[in-house]
């Protein structure tokens, strides 16, 4: 194990500590706010191996959130254990990844990112007009499937685990395989990799973990409509944490997850600013990309870097 | 030469839209053999470098190594069986440090060398390409002398048994060719095949055991360098119709 390795380990296990034992000191509403910020660093880190270190951007992750969360919700009513739905839901997303994957990995070109709009939006369709979903008026989960502590709990045990998943794939030759795809794809097939394997390997990991997240959220709503996890605006969201936070890093898309989820609970609790946050969201996506493409963990290593003036070159990569 | 055919081309064409790249050429190479490929501008020398290791599918023909049919199989299964090339446009992996663009090779090329094997090879041939004082360093860093031999040592660290070479002196000064030609005696000692690309004919006439000549996609003249290099045809080919 690195030395960079053990420190993050480290400090994963601290953050599980405090958010475990988070439910003795804060209250309802608080822990409400943690569960929302956990969502996101779920959404936005698995969303990251797939677009942000193998460069495959994706705009239909709703989709994967939306397959979790009527898997469960259907799953539940039909006498399941809620939690004994979870890995059907994991199974069930990294099946469709490959119905995105498979017809486009193989182009070179915007092609898989076409697809992904297209086909979540049938799927927000599909959901939406078909009885056994409930159609647009959505599902309600069973009564007594409900139970706040060991859901929050859940929740942030998920969002560190896929952290510390994130900083073991970096590491990992399957993240530099990764990483080799985004940046050359054609150098990288010329070196022996599989470009098609690894996309729809990570594409597959990617979307169970975000359906897995999509079940934990019908569990805590205990209500879900087409409109509520087959947003699109929720795909955009889950775009937007990691570049903001730092595209390919594992700390960018937890600092990305951080700001979005702060972002959005003060804004949904004041009614003038609720409908403006994709107008706030936009300002800083062009931000990023204007003044700091790397984020604001880039942003972070410069200033660093210009307060210590050290030598120490900063490794893009590390984080 | 004895010894045994490692990579034969066979009666292979490549068209793009009106212009024909490659119209049926055949040579076969052999083991252990410095094959050289020369011809002018557009000849079509990239373009089989590509056909032969997957990157471009030919129109017809075939491609057989170790008497096996590649021309229909992917870039990384070609790499597996031991064919790789290096690019004459260079193509680092520019965000990642010398060191782990070798190792690209080295995990996912032919050998799939993990951990400390892994790492050892990579050492070894970042000494070999005179690169380990750059290992550090950011390939985006590196000046064009070293983007070159970067070039060689990822593919050197697949651990192919032929190694195609594109044009891996352009651009770099006398010296550095002289060191150039050094590395590529030094890597055919060590038993492997290779096909080298250069667009002067000089460059590749001192290290070649035969040579191919290209022109608008056809093959010219095959032989000796010193039979070469006399041959009518390439003279005007080089200096133009008389």
């Amino acid at each position: 194990m690195r030395k960079g390795q053990g420190r993050l380990l480290a400090i994963e296990a601290a953050a599980l500590v405090l958010l475990l034992a988070a439910p003795r000191f804060f209250e309802r509403g608080t822990l409400n706010d943690i569960w929302n910020v956990a969502f996101a660093v779920i959404l936005a880190s698995a969303w990251n191996l797939l677009g942000g270190l193998a460069g495959q951007v994706s705009i239909g992750y709703s989709a994967f959130i939306g397959i979790g969360a009527y898997t469960t919700a259907l799953l539940s009513l039909a006498g399941w254990h809620p939690y004994a739905t979870l890995p059907v839901s994991a199974l069930l997303a990294a099946a469709f990844s490959f119905v995105v994957g498979l017809p486009t990995f193989r182009l070179r070109g915007p092609y898989f990112t076409i697809a992904t709009i297209g086909v979540s939006e049938a799927v927000r369709v599909v959901a939406s007009g078909v009885s056994f979903t409930g159609g647009s008026s959505g599902l309600r989960m069973p009564a007594g499937s409900f139970h706040f502590l060991r859901d929050y709990s859940a929740m942030v045990i998920l969002a560190v685990s896929v952290v510390a998943l994130a900083a073991w794939i970096q590491a990992s030759r399957f993240g530099a395989a990764l990483r080799a795809i985004r940046q050359d794809i054609d150098a990288a097939e010329a070196l022996g990799v599989n470009s098609t394997k690894y996309k729809l390997l990570v594409h597959a990991l990617s979307a169970a973990i975000v359906a897995v997240a999509g079940s934990l959220f019908a569990i805590n709503f205990q209500y879900i409509s087409p409109n509520s996890v087959f947003d699109f605006r929720l795909s955009l969201s889950i775009v937007l944490m990691p570049i903001v936070g730092g595209l390919g890093t594992v700390a960018g898309p937890v600092l990305g997850a951080l700001l979005f989820g702060y972002l959005q609970i003060k804004l949904l609790s004041s009614p003038a600013l609720r409908d403006s946050y994709l107008f706030l969201y936009g300002g800083m996506l062009i931000l990023v990309m204007l003044f700091e493409p790397k984020g604001l963990l880039g942003l972070y290593h410069r200033l660093r870097g210009a307060v210590t003036r050290s030598g120490a070159r900063t490794v893009p990569d590390a984080g | 030469m004895p010894a045994e055919t490692v990579l034969e081309v066979e009666g292979l064409v490549k068209r793009y839209e009106g212009l024909l790249a490659l119209s049926g050429v055949n040579f076969a190479v052999s083991e252990g053999e410095i094959f050289g490929v020369i011809g002018p501008n557009g000849a079509g020398k990239t373009t089989l470098f590509s056909c032969l290791v997957g990157s471009v599918r030919p129109n017809s023909g075939e491609v057989r190594f170790r008497g096996e049919r590649i021309e229909r199989l992917a870039g990384h299964a070609i790499v597996s069986r031991g064919l790789v090339r290096t690019h004459q446009i260079v193509r680092p992996f520019r965000e990642m440090t010398v060191r782990e663009n070798v190792s690209i090779g080295a995990h996912f090329g032919r050998g799939r060398r993990r951990g400390e094997e892994a790492r050892r090879r990579i050492a070894e041939i970042l000494e070999r390409t005179g690169l380990s004082r750059r290992a550090d360093a950011l390939a985006g860093t590196l000046t064009i002398g070293e983007l070159k031999r970067l070039e060689i040592a990822r593919a050197l660290a697949t651990e192919p048994r032929v190694l195609c070479l594109d044009e891996v002196m352009g651009g770099l000064n006398p010296s550095e060719i002289v060191e150039a030609m050094g590395l590529i005696r030094s890597i055919r000692e060590s038993g492997m095949t290779i096909l080298m690309i250069e667009h002067h004919i000089h460059a590749v006439v001192g290290v070649s055991d035969r040579i191919l000549v290209l022109n608008f996609g056809l093959k010219i003249a095959e032989g000796t360098p010193s039979a070469v290099v006399k041959n009518p045809n390439v003279i005007s080919a080089y200096l133009g119709e008389d």
